[in-house]
């Protein structure tokens, strides 16, 4: 039985979250996307109250995280994701204002499946959202850690 | 110490010694002079005692012939005869050596006038006596004894040369003392000079001493100045360069958060574009709905038809979103190049043997599509090799040549030359063309973030100068241009032939 998989969304910036998803629609990719607006409710959504991770076993992610958020660094959140055997075969896909070769070698580095800058032209960035759509619907998520 | 003070020092210490020379060559003229006074008068006083003992001598031959010629008398031995024969052939060389001796002296020589015919006088009697003794007839003889010693031949001699004795030891005295006085004079002449001297050299002394001093606390002072300059001096560069580390992380942070608000505006402005058109297109299907007719599916893709007012007010909008988005393009471009500009900051040197040459060939070769296009030669002179950053060194040459090419005057084929040299460890590259020139008054404009200058028929944001004279300076290196419109351009580039890590630090 396949799970339908859950976009997680962390995006601090109103306006991004919303043009991201309302671009993830537009190409057709109808999953649920559980948006939050800093690192600290994310991290509480993705690891539980216990911080084990444990909540999110057997659960399908997908985990859109922005770099610049207020409260945390996005690096730090994409170091705890791929530490936890519940969490680390969920996709991340990182979205970024910046194009700094260092910091896109480091989330790599630290296990990001896709790295997208947020560019200012917008049918590019539109364009990449939609290709993300596209790799959403054929990708198959691996079942979670047993 | 001022240099007045310094110069009277020196005035006076020359002049110290000039005084102890003085008192030395005096000293020493002086002695000579005393001394040869002193053995003058010592001579003197030995003349005298000599000349008193002469007169004794004299005297004692005289009483020497008396006492024989008795003898002689008395006994008529022969013994006698020839003692007294002997003490009256002594008289006349004694006498002789006396009137030498006196000689020099008047009173003494009208007393020798006296005493030669007194002493004569005396021989003839002496010579009756003998006579009278010879021819056995010692009672005339007894009688010329007798009648002398009534006479005043022997007494007159007897005074005459206690009178000239008296003289000599007058003289005596007075040459004694003279001498004496000669001796003191000398010994406390050269006591005297010998203290000068020795006040003379403490003052000296006291005086060097003084300036040695003054000498060591102005070195002390020197010192102090000068560690304080370098404790200053490091101070200040780390204040700068905290200064500019908080400069090139601000800058950092406001492009990167700036960015954010863009993405939204730019985002949101192209879903206006989007709905607007639908908006349109919707009002184009309502008004060229056929009379009862089924109105068009809204939304539909496709030209939008559009008539009159409506047309106006479609164009009207895309104008303005038009102008919005070449703004928010031309204003990402910008916040793209200060993030570039703060990330080259942030980047790490890495020191490395550069052959010059080679690098702008290579520079060259790819630039070489836009010279041909601007008829543009470009000559490589012999260039230093340099230790340095390459890639820097080829966003500062690639910058500067692609300028030269790129400002040329129209129609004028272009002729740019890169030159080198080596100067006190640096060094110096000057890349001249003969393009357009620049106005002397845009030449500190133009290392300016987003500054230009001349004509603006060129693409570019006025970065290349500004972000080539960051990495110069990075590079411990100067920059400078030199130019008149119209009369092409010379920029002049310093850099350390050998940079290494520690300069960097010391720059960062």
């Amino acid at each position: 039985m396949t799970q339908p998989v859950t976009i997680i969304m962390i995006e601090d910036d109103e306006g991004h979250a919303r043009l991201i998803e309302r671009n993830i629609r537009r190409s057709g990719v109808n999953n649920e996307i559980v948006s939050f607006p800093n690192g600290t409710e994310a991290m509480l959504h993705l690891f539980g109250a216990d911080g084990s991770g444990l909540v999110q076993k057997g659960n399908a992610l997908l985990i859109l995280l922005d770099l610049n958020l207020p409260d945390m660094s996005g690096i730090d959140i994409l170091r705890q994701i791929k530490e936890n055997k519940y969490l680390k075969a969920s996709p991340v896909v990182v979205l970024t204002t910046t194009d700094d070769s260092q910091e896109i070698k480091r989330c790599y580095e630290l296990g990001c499946n896709v790295y997208i800058t947020k560019p200012v032209n917008y049918e590019n960035f539109a364009n990449a959202i939609r290709q993300l759509g596209l790799f959403f619907s054929v990708i198959q998520v691996p079942p979670a850690a047993p | 110490m001022t240099a007045e003070a310094q110069r009277r020092r020196t005035f006076w210490q020359i002049l110290l010694f000039a005084a102890g020379l003085l008192v030395l060559t005096g000293i020493s003229a002086g002695s000579v002079y005393l001394v040869n006074k002193a053995r003058d008068d010592n001579r003197w006083v030995v003349h005298t005692i000599e000349a008193e003992n002469q007169i004794n001598a004299l005297l004692l031959e005289i009483r020497r012939a008396e006492s024989a010629a008795r003898g002689y008398l008395l006994t008529q031995e022969a013994v006698f005869k020839a003692d007294h024969e002997r003490a009256i052939a002594a008289m006349p060389p004694a006498f002789d050596k006396l009137t030498r001796l006196t000689v020099d002296n008047p009173v003494q020589r009208d007393s020798m006038a006296k005493l030669g015919p007194a002493i004569q006088t005396r021989l003839g009697q002496f010579r009756q006596e003998m006579s009278f003794i010879g021819q056995g007839q010692p009672d005339k003889a007894a009688a010329v004894v007798r009648e002398v010693a009534s006479t005043d031949a022997t007494a007159e001699i007897a005074k005459i040369a206690s009178g000239m004795i008296l003289e000599e030891e007058r003289l005596f005295r007075q040459r004694s003392e003279n001498a004496d006085r000669s001796q003191t004079f000398a010994a406390s002449m050269t006591g005297i000079g010998s203290g000068l001297v020795v006040v003379l050299a403490l003052i000296s002394i006291w005086l060097v001493r003084r300036s040695t001093r003054a000498r060591d606390e102005a070195e002390t002072r020197l010192r102090d100045a000068n560690f304080n300059l370098e404790s200053i001096v490091d101070e200040r560069t780390a204040d700068l360069r905290e200064a500019n580390d908080e400069i090139q992380r601000f800058a950092y942070i406001v492009s990167h958060d700036l960015r954010s608000p863009l993405v939204n505006i730019m985002g949101f402005t192209s879903e206006l574009e989007e709905l607007s058109g639908d908006v349109f297109r919707r009002i184009g299907g309502l008004t060229q709905v056929p009379a009862g007719g089924p109105p068009l599916a809204p939304g539909a893709p496709g030209e939008i038809m559009l008539e009159g007012a409506d047309k106006q007010l479609s164009d009207d909008v895309s104008e303005a979103l038009r102008f919005i988005k070449t703004s928010i393009a031309k204003m990402d471009r910008l916040i793209s190049a200060i993030l570039n500009l703060t990330r080259e900051g942030r980047r790490e040197f890495q020191p490395v043997k550069i052959d010059t040459r080679e690098l702008i060939e290579a520079i060259v070769s790819t630039l070489a599509h836009q010279a041909a296009e601007a008829q543009a030669q470009v000559h490589i002179e012999p260039l230093p090799d340099v230790v340095s950053d390459r890639l820097a060194l080829e966003q500062i040459f690639s910058n500067l040549v692609d300028n030269a090419i790129k400002y040329l005057k129209p129609g004028v084929p272009g002729e740019i030359r890169i030159r080198g040299r080596t100067k006190l460890g640096y060094a110096i590259f000057e890349i001249s063309d003969n393009g357009r020139g620049i106005d002397p008054k845009d030449h500190q404009r133009i290392f300016d973030l987003f500054r230009r200058a001349g004509t603006q028929d060129k693409p570019g944001q006025g970065i290349g100068l500004a972000h080539v004279r960051a990495l110069v300076r990075r590079l411990g290196g100067t920059m400078s241009v030199s130019s008149e419109l119209n009369a092409g351009s010379t920029f002049t580039i310093t850099l350390p032939i050998a940079w290494n890590v520690k300069n960097r630090n010391a720059d960062r």
